[in-house]
């Protein structure tokens, strides 16, 4: 196990003075390792959990438990956004360094390491390249390449591929499989999308809104490695059938 | 090329005009007697150290209105309180007029370069510091939550994120206070100096010298425009990475 969230809820207080229950209390665990996907229509508190995982929001309840030493710096987690936030200023390779630079990483091991994550997420060729010369796609493949390149125990990824064209997703969504083959990163990941939810995941938690709420946990047991063919299979029909059930 | 040529076209135009209308030489020179002053005022006279001292209070306060600016600008947006504070004084230097200043900062400052670099440190303050204010605050939420995710100190985050992503707002500010700061190192000086362009100024109007003011005044333009353009080679060198930038 990774993290232990105990009982957390959040309550935000709205400038009017009213409060919006955010997240009700909600118990889960994160396994070491594990793809992890939470699903749930919008403003059931999928972002909110997210950022308490991250440690940028603290609960107004509850506890959050990391196994061993809780995140105190920030090579501890990295988080990749629906929009793919590079900064425009910096070549591809400089924004994937950028993380080892503000850590204080020599600039020498930080060029390797960017340049062996850039390879990783096939962009080595545009290491040169300013964000705007990029497309949809491989800015967000660069903001993850940044997430990833510090190795941090866990990677947080908030509808990191909702913005992009339907073909680029699928094959971002392979990417991302083999990525993970490769770091054994442990993922929490949030997408709107049952078949992203199916295709990716070791477990789905589904969450239910007003309040927000985790409603059911399901183990997808599709066979690993995943690929297209796992599209094919009888029981991968089934997982988005269940998913969609769960959602309504 | 196509300056050169409507620059001599002006020229021409000049040197005719005050032929067919007959100008007297002592109010409007034509453009050789112009040339011939100025070679003078170079060589036998002091140009070069009056441009030098008028350049010198330009540089100076302009640099540290733009370095006061930015950081006020920085100080403001993590404390609104003290904006809060200080914004009613910052309003009144604003808004009072800078000709009506000058002959203050004369009175407390002596008749040396001081007053002059605090004047045009004054009118630059204000332009570099609301571009820089309305910068951080139009900043993209997404860039906060980077820079918390990663744990950033706020050095970090002032000299990594804030100070770039602020550039190109930044540069409009940067822009208006080097036109206003030409203009303010000049009445600095007419209120009173022993140095200087203004002192030229002042001088050749004393003396009815209407070349000497013709040549000052297209010296202190000159002056304007270099430094002018030293700010769009910056920018266009920091900013390449900007959507407004030109390839
Ligand atoms: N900083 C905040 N202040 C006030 N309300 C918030 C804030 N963040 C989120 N909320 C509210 O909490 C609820 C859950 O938001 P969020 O976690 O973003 O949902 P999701 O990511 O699942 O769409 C929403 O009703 C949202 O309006
Ligand atoms: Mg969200």
């Amino acid at each position: 196990m990774l993290i232990e969230v105990q009982g957390v809820t959040k309550t935000f207080v709205s400038r009017g003075g009213e409060q919006v229950v955010a997240l009700a209390e909600t118990t889960l665990d994160v396994q070491q390792g594990e793809f992890l996907t939470l699903i749930g229509p919008s403003g059931c508190g999928k972002s909110t959990l997210l950022r308490m995982l991250a440690g940028l929001v603290e609960p107004t309840s509850g506890r959050i438990v990391w196994q061993g030493t809780a995140p105190a710096r920030g090579s501890e987690v990295g988080f990749v956004f629906q929009e793919p936030v590079l900064l425009p200023w910096l070549s591809v390779l400089d924004n994937v360094r950028f993380p080892l630079d503000t850590f204080g990483v020599d600039r020498r091991a930080g060029d390797e390491a960017a340049r062996q994550t850039l390879e990783l997420v096939g962009l080595k060729d545009f290491a040169r390249a300013l964000p705007k010369e990029l497309s949809g796609g491989m800015k967000q493949r660069a903001a993850i390449a940044r997430a990833l390149v510090y190795k941090p125990r866990l990677v947080l990824m908030d509808e990191p591929f909702s913005a992009l064209d339907l073909l680029t997703r699928d094959r971002m969504n392979d990417e991302l499989l083999a990525i993970r083959a490769e770091v054994g990163a442990t993922i929490v990941f949030v997408t709107h999308s049952v078949e992203e939810a199916a295709y990716l995941s070791d477990r789905v938690a589904v969450m239910s809104a007003r309040p927000g709420q985790i409603r059911t946990i399901h183990t997808i047991d599709l066979p690993a490695p995943r690929g297209e063919a796992v599209k094919d299979l009888p029981a991968f029909h089934a997982w988005l059938s269940q998913l969609r059930r769960d959602l309504r | 090329m196509r300056h050169i040529f409507f620059l001599a076209a002006f020229l021409v135009l000049w040197s005719l005009a005050l032929v067919v209308f007959q100008v007297p030489a002592y109010l409007v020179p034509s453009p050789q007697q112009l040339l011939a002053k100025a070679w003078f005022l170079l060589t036998r006279a002091d140009l070069l150290t009056h441009t030098a001292v008028t350049l010198l209070e330009i540089l100076l306060g302009y640099a540290i209105g733009c370095l006061v600016g930015m950081a006020a600008a920085l100080l403001f947006h993590r404390a609104p309180l003290v904006e809060d504070i200080l914004s009613p004084l910052i309003v009144f230097i604003q808004t009072a007029p800078k000709i009506a200043i000058a002959p203050l900062l004369l009175l407390w400052l002596g008749l040396d370069m001081t007053p002059k670099v605090v004047l045009v440190a004054i009118v630059t303050f204000f332009p570099v510091m609301s571009a820089m204010l309305s910068a951080l605050r139009s900043m993209p939420e997404h860039l906060d939550v980077l820079a918390r995710t990663l744990r950033m100190s706020t050095l970090q985050r002032i000299w990594r994120i804030e100070l770039p992503q602020s550039l190109p707002l930044l540069f409009s500010g940067l822009k208006v206070g080097a036109t206003l700061a030409v203009t303010a190192a000049v009445i600095g000086e007419l209120m009173g100096t022993r140095a200087g362009l203004g002192y030229l100024l002042a001088l050749g109007q004393e003396t009815a010298d209407t070349q000497l003011v013709l040549v000052s005044v297209l010296v202190l333009s000159l002056l304007g425009y270099l430094v002018y353009l030293a700010i769009l080679a910056l920018e266009r060198r920091l900013l390449r990475w900007h959507d407004s930038a030109t390839p």
